[in-house]
């Protein structure tokens, strides 16, 4: 694999980070991380969803009219949630899931990490990096998403996937690490500690 | 090729959407039985959430089937009324082919007990007994964003509400969406009692600001509860919808009602008189 590849994946995951340093996808960050196994579940539909149609817009990136091009992008994204949706909702396993996130499955649409790597990346490049930029950014913003519901979920509920870790030591789960504000500090320690250890990343 | 003449541009565009719309209707279609199946069992589990089988989330770790299976055996009869409180026909409670009303069942006989431009025919109304005495009816309704609907039992009084459970397709998560998520708000309605004399619009209200309380805090009138915080249209969506689903049930309900007291008068049989509640099962 050659160095620019392997920079187009690597870049999303850290350094180019799309929630801590794209600040994209913050809204949904904040509501889908209260219990891990929902982060887990957006985190990978996020993925598909950015991956696929990144792929297939890279695939028909020459033939795209300019003057519609956001609106041929909207329709495949738009496409690509439903199926993701749908697919959610076929499954007993994922159903309850699927309704518990609603309707943030439906706003991956209006997540701006998916036109935002499309419009910048996808319509500039061939098929294959530009499916890893997708899935590679969906993972980035996926990585972020399981940090917060990992503190989230264990300070919270006192569980982490539902099992109980901290409750079996008479842990009194905390009511404000439920509240989406919460997740919003936590964010902020994140990109805290990203900053210290990316300086480049520091204003001056 | 020039792709930017307008010709291109409408036949490109019209390609597309064609091609997505069939693809979508297709993966729709065929997954709609398992779609099916899963909103069956979400609607059984909601139902014996309220007849106070257990709490929605006990009841979640059941798999489809064992709910299919818990509602089979707990479920002593179903049927659907008129709105004279006539039984018109029973539904199947056969563990393999389980008749329950989906959102979408609802939403129609919302309309036609409603009347007006969507009505399709006369309302024909389900009503489940559990074998626990309770009987279980459901609510429909607009909340803020888009349909609300849920479930009600009553005691065998046919007067107290024994629980309710709620649900909504896309109210504002943390605001109106607690009418699902919050059980402390679905417990309030334990314990009230509608009153069917009054006019439609306050068979149960639920209140702004807080039901009228006394000094320690009990509430002091029995159809009133709290509503949410935050989420006005919600709250009075549901009360709407409760009110309008109460009021076509009232005449099954009077009529159905046992007797306070055992009267020597009365020769005539009361439906219910017999069925003795049963201990709660947690």
């Amino acid at each position: 694999m050659d160095a620019k590849l392997k920079e187009t994946i690597l870049n999303p995951i850290f350094k180019g980070n799309p929630i801590t340093v794209l600040v994209l996808g913050i809204c949904s960050s904040l509501a889908v991380t209260v219990t891990l196994k929902g982060a887990l579940v957006m985190a990978l539909s996020v993925i598909v969803v950015t991956g696929i149609s990144s792929l297939i817009l890279s695939l028909l990136r020459n033939t795209i009219p300019g003057r519609v091009r956001i609106i041929v992008q909207l329709v495949v994204v738009a496409m690509m949630v439903i199926l993701v949706d749908q697919i959610l909702k076929s499954f007993e396993a994922t159903y309850a899931i699927d309704k518990q996130l609603s309707v943030y499955i439906g706003l991956i649409i209006t997540n701006c990490i998916v036109m935002g790597r499309i419009e910048a990346f996808a319509l500039g490049n061939k098929p294959w990096p530009s499916f890893l930029d997708g899935i590679a950014n969906g993972a980035g913003y996926g990585l972020i998403l399981i940090v917060v519901a990992f503190f989230r979920e264990l300070l919270g509920s006192g569980t982490l996937f539902g099992f109980d870790i901290l409750n079996r030591f008479g842990y009194v789960p905390n009511n404000l690490v439920i509240l989406p504000p919460f997740a919003l500090i936590l964010l902020g320690c994140i990109v805290w500690v990203q900053r210290s250890i990316q300086k480049d990343l520091q204003e001056k | 090729m020039n792709t930017n003449s307008n010709v291109y541009t409408v036949i490109y565009t019209t390609v597309i959407v064609v091609i997505v719309a069939a693809l979508l209707a297709f993966v729709s279609q065929s997954l709609k039985a398992k779609q099916d199946a899963n909103e069956k069992a979400e609607t059984i589990s909601q139902m014996l959430t309220a007849a106070q089988y257990g709490t929605k989330a006990e009841l979640d770790k059941l798999g489809n089937a064992a709910k299919l299976d818990k509602y089979a055996e707990e479920i002593e009869k179903a049927f659907v009324i008129d709105l004279e409180g006539k039984e018109l026909r029973e539904l199947n409670i056969d563990r393999n082919e389980l008749e329950v009303y989906s959102p979408k069942q609802l939403k129609r006989q919302n309309y036609n007990i409603k009347g007006g431009a969507n009505k399709t025919g006369e309302p024909e109304i389900p009503v489940f007994i559990f074998k626990n005495g309770r009987t279980v009816v459901p609510i429909y309704g607009a909340g803020l964003w888009g349909p609300i609907w849920g479930y009600i039992s009553f005691e065998s009084d046919l007067q107290t509400i024994a629980g309710a459970y709620f649900d909504h397709e896309s109210e504002t998560a943390g605001l109106g969406a607690k009418i699902k998520d919050d059980p402390s708000f679905q417990a309030e309605f334990k314990g009230e009692k509608p009153d069917f004399a009054a006019p439609q619009s306050e068979i149960i209200n639920i209140v702004k600001g807080g039901a009228p309380k006394d000094a320690e805090g009990k509430s002091v009138v029995d159809n009133s509860v709290d509503a949410i915080s935050g989420a006005t249209m919600t709250s009075q969506g549901l009360d709407a919808a409760i009110d309008t689903w109460l009021e076509a049930y009232a005449k099954y309900f009077t009529a159905n009602k046992p007797a306070k007291e055992h009267c020597g008068k009365c020769g005539h049989h009361h439906e219910g008189e017999e069925v003795e509640p049963k201990a709660e099962e947690e």
